[in-house]
């Protein structure tokens, strides 16, 4: 285990909680506009490698 | 979903619009989620603690920093986070209050601040707010004169709320606080509703203590608020402890009693330091908000019947409306009787009204983007519209 894998859980937490942040901004309906959308992506991009280096780490 | 046996995970601000009165200032940042996720252990904070042991003093997290920079934002002295404003209130009145003492409060404050007095043994005197539900300079002078003459002395300490939890009403503390000043009054302005929603200078309204609640509005975890002094108040509120043991001889070196030595020691104060620059920052921009809620109010006052209760036009977004002439007329033959309103506007996404409430109410639309606060505004016209209530052209 590596001080790597602890860095990218905390990095894919801080992720989801940014994403959590757009569900918050947008609620009830979840409607994004083309910024929001944009930003989602970004984010989801991130999450997906951060989960990708996360398991090269625990599971190597 | 659950969080802990038995703990459903709360997602009320996720799926909803909450326009509940007493928690849209508090709704934490992204960065305060962040750091509740980083900080959430107990004693998170005292990784760094190092003599002198005290918790202003830690530098890593910077502790000390921001209690400096929180003094310098409120333009007063010296800051000590405390749990909550009412232990602000408590640690000011346990210093200067004692048995028998007058104390002014106002006919709107807090039950904390009663709460506070009643500690410290003092006496309650509350300055009538009048028919607008203000408290005014004039009414202060002459309820002082009242504590005169019933105790042959003035009040030895006043608590004026600048924005009441009753009204969400602006009150003119700088005039209220003069003339308590004539009267040498210590002046302990009450910013519950205001430290982290709009701009509060200490100095400029001549009090002597400010307190801000951390989780009512600065977006920070509960239970966490700040107490800020002038120097001239720091040496008697913020005294250092003086008591041995006689067994041990031990001394308690700068623990301050007032503050129980150390206060917020975790999560609770990172995340209210994390949120901190956007607070800040959105002080600044507290006229977006008063616009937000203009277009909530417009659409509720739209509906015939409907009246606001608070002071109007608003200045703040926390706001008393009475729909006893509106809503609460088709409370009395809906299948869902009063509760049909809280039902309604949850079923649209909204939530924080009290259910069944139809008469009289509270709501904030405090931290609502424009598109939330149009939603909520279209929300209130729709539900009064299926309900048959008349809208005004």
């Amino acid at each position: 285990m590596s001080k790597r894998a602890v860095d990218m859980t905390f990095q894919a937490l801080y992720t989801l909680t940014d994403l959590r942040a757009v569900l918050r901004e947008t609620a009830p309906s979840h409607e994004l506009d083309a910024e929001q959308r944009a930003q989602a992506q970004r984010l989801l991009d991130n999450l997906e490698r951060q989960v990708v280096s996360l398991k090269q780490e625990m599971l190597k | 979903m659950r969080c802990g046996a038995g703990i459903e995970a709360r997602q009320v601000d996720e799926l909803f619009i909450n326009i509940d009165p007493i928690q849209a200032g508090g709704r934490l940042t992204p960065d305060a989620m962040k750091a509740v996720i980083a900080y959430g252990d107990g004693y998170s904070v005292c990784d760094n603690c190092r003599k002198p042991n005290r918790l202003d003093y830690i530098s890593k997290p910077p502790i000390a920093e921001f209690h400096k920079d929180v003094a310098a934002w409120l333009n007063m002295d010296t800051v000590r986070t405390v749990p909550g404003a009412r232990r602000g209130f408590q640690a000011v009145a346990h210093t200067y209050v004692h048995k028998g003492d007058p104390v002014l409060l106002t006919s709107l404050s807090h039950y904390t601040e009663f709460l506070a007095v009643e500690e410290a043994g003092g006496i309650a005197r509350e300055i009538p707010a009048d028919s607008n539900h203000m408290v005014t300079p004039e009414a202060t002078a002459a309820k002082i004169e009242e504590v005169k003459r019933e105790f042959g002395r003035p009040p030895v300490l006043a608590f004026i709320d600048h924005v009441d939890y009753q009204y969400g009403n602006l009150h003119d503390v700088k005039a209220v606080t003069k003339v308590a000043k004539e009267h040498d009054i210590p002046v302990l302005y009450n910013g519950a509703y205001t430290v982290g929603i709009l701009p509060v200078d200490g100095k400029a309204l001549g009090v002597d203590f400010v307190v801000g609640s951390g989780h009512k509005s600065m977006a920070a975890p509960a239970p966490s608020g700040i107490l800020a002094v002038t120097a001239e108040r720091a040496a008697e509120v913020f005294r250092t402890t003086a008591i041995a043991g006689d067994v041990t001889n031990r001394k308690f070196g700068i623990k301050e009693p007032e503050m129980m030595g150390c206060t917020l020691m975790g999560v609770t104060l990172v995340g209210m330091m994390a949120s901190f620059p956007h607070v800040k920052e959105r002080v600044r921009h507290f006229d977006r908000e008063l616009n937000n809620h203009a277009l909530v109010m417009d659409a509720l006052l739209s509906i015939e019947g409907t009246q606001c209760l608070s002071e109007y036009p608003r200045k703040h977004t926390m706001t008393r409306v009475d729909t006893t002439a509106s809503f609460d007329t088709v409370a009395e033959f809906h299948k869902q009787r009063g509760f049909y309103l809280s039902s309604s506007l949850e079923k649209k996404g909204v939530s924080g009204l009290i259910p069944g409430a139809t008469k009289v109410w509270k709501f904030n639309t405090y931290g609502t983007t424009k598109k939330q606060a149009h939603y909520l505004a279209d929300a209130f016209i729709s539900i009064a519209y299926d309900n048959g209530l008349r809208l005004k052209k």
